[in-house]
C-alpha cells in the first residue's frame, strides 16, 4: 500500500508512519519541519519512506509541493491518505483572535479538504479506489475549557469525512475518522499535571490514550480488514464518556 | 481529437460501455456521451495528465468544441 501522510515529524503522525513502514507499506510523509526521527526513518526505510517538507497553513502551496513530479507524481499509485497534521489554538472564547483561528482552520480543515480533492483526482487518474483517514479529537465530542475553537475545526473535518464517504463510496473510496483522546504528545505538552489528572478522571479506563493504539487503529482503517467500514468515526480515547 | 476519444473510450469502458461512437465538435459530454459528474471529473483529470490543463478551472464545458478550446487545440 502507498500512503500519503501529513504531520509525520512527531507524535501520532510519527507513530503511524512507523506502524505502516514496519508492515511493509510505502509512506509519502510530509510535515512543516524535518525532525531527527524523520531522518532516521529515511535511513532505515530508504526504499519505502519518502519525505517532503510542506507547511499546510498555506494549503494551495503545500498541495503543489506534495502532488508534484518530485514527490507524489502521477506515476505513483497512492492507495491511502492520512490527514493527521494539525495545529492547536487554545484559549477561552472571549480571547478569540480571528487571524489565529483562520491559520488553524487553514491547517486543520482547508488543507485536508484540498489534499482530499487531489487525492481523489489521483485515484480517478488511475481508475482505482482508496481509503482516507482524518484525525479528529475527543474535544469534538466532549467539551473542554479552552478548546472550543480547536474542537470546531475537528467537527468540521468530521462532517467533511462523512460526506466524502457518501459522495465517493460508489468509486470504492472509503473515508473514516479516528478521534483520539488526550495522548502524551507535544500537542498536549502544555497541560499541567492537574489538568492531566482531570482528563484521566473523565475516561472509563482512567488513563491517557495510547499513541500506539491510535496508530494501530489508523492502520486498521486503511487496510482491507476495514473494507466494509466507511463514513465512521472511531473514538480511541480510553472510553471518554 | 484521437487522444480525446481514447480517454472517452476508457471512461466508458470503466462503465461497461464498449460500443464505438462518432465524435464531433458538437458532441455533448452529458447528453450524447451520457457523462455524469464523476465521469466528467475523470475526464478532466485524464485530460490534465495529458495536456497539463484543467478544463473545468475556468467556466463551463458543454461539448467537445469547448474541450478543444480549453486545451488550445485546433
Amino acid at each position: 500500500m502507498n500512503v500519503l501522510l501529513t504531520g509525520a515529524s512527531r507524535g501520532l503522525g510519527l507513530a503511524t508512519c512507523k506502524t505502516l513502514l514496519e508492515r511493509g507499506h510505502a509512506v509519502y510523509a510530509t510535515s512543516r519541519t524535518k525532525s531527527a526521527e524523520i531522518s532516521e526513518l529515511e535511513e532505515k526505510f530508504a526504499r519505502q519512506f519518502f519525505f517532503k517538507q510542506a507547511d499546510l497553513s498555506d494549503p494551495e502551496s503545500a498541495r503543489k509541493q506534495i502532488f508534484s513530479p518530485d514527490f507524489v507524481s502521477s506515476s505513483v499509485r497512492l492507495d491511502a491518505l492520512v490527514n493527521n497534521a494539525a495545529s492547536a489554538y487554545d484559549d477561552i472564547a472571549t480571547n478569540m483572535q480571528l487571524d489565529e483561528i483562520e491559520r488553524m482552520f487553514r491547517t486543520n480543515v482547508f488543507a485536508p479538504m484540498l489534499l482530499t480533492k487531489y487525492f481523489l483526482r489521483h485515484l480517478l487518474l488511475h481508475s482505482k479506489g482508496g481509503s482516507i483517514v482524518y484525525i479528529s479529537s475527543v474535544s469534538a465530542h466532549t467539551g473542554y475549557k479552552g478548546l472550543s475553537m480547536y474542537a470546531a475545526s475537528k467537527g468540521a473535518i468530521e462532517a467533511f469525512s462523512k460526506n466524502i464517504a457518501r459522495e465517493w463510496g460508489a468509486k470504492s473510496v472509503r473515508s473514516n475518522v479516528v478521534s483520539p483522546g488526550f495522548m502524551d504528545t507535544d500537542m498536549s505538552s502544555k497541560l499541567s499535571e492537574e489538568q492531566r489528572e482531570k482528563i484521566r478522571a473523565r475516561t472509563s479506563l482512567k488513563a491517557e490514550t495510547s499513541v500506539k493504539s491510535v496508530a494501530e487503529t489508523v492502520a486498521f482503517l486503511l487496510s482491507d480488514a476495514a473494507e466494509s467500514i466507511t463514513g465512521q468515526t472511531l473514538c480511541v480515547d480510553s472510553g471518554t464518556i | 481529437m484521437e487522444k480525446i476519444k481514447e480517454i472517452i473510450l476508457s471512461i466508458r469502458a470503466n462503465k461497461g460501455i464498449n460500443e464505438d461512437f462518432t465524435l464531433t465538435e458538437n458532441t455533448s459530454l452529458r447528453d450524447d456521451l451520457g457523462f455524469d459528474s464523476f465521469d466528467l471529473a475523470e475526464f478532466t483529470v485524464k485530460l490534465e495528465a495529458e495536456y497539463g490543463i484543467d478544463i473545468f478551472e475556468t467556466g463551463l464545458v458543454e461539448n467537445i468544441k469547448d474541450v478543444k478550446d480549453k486545451l488550445n487545440l485546433k
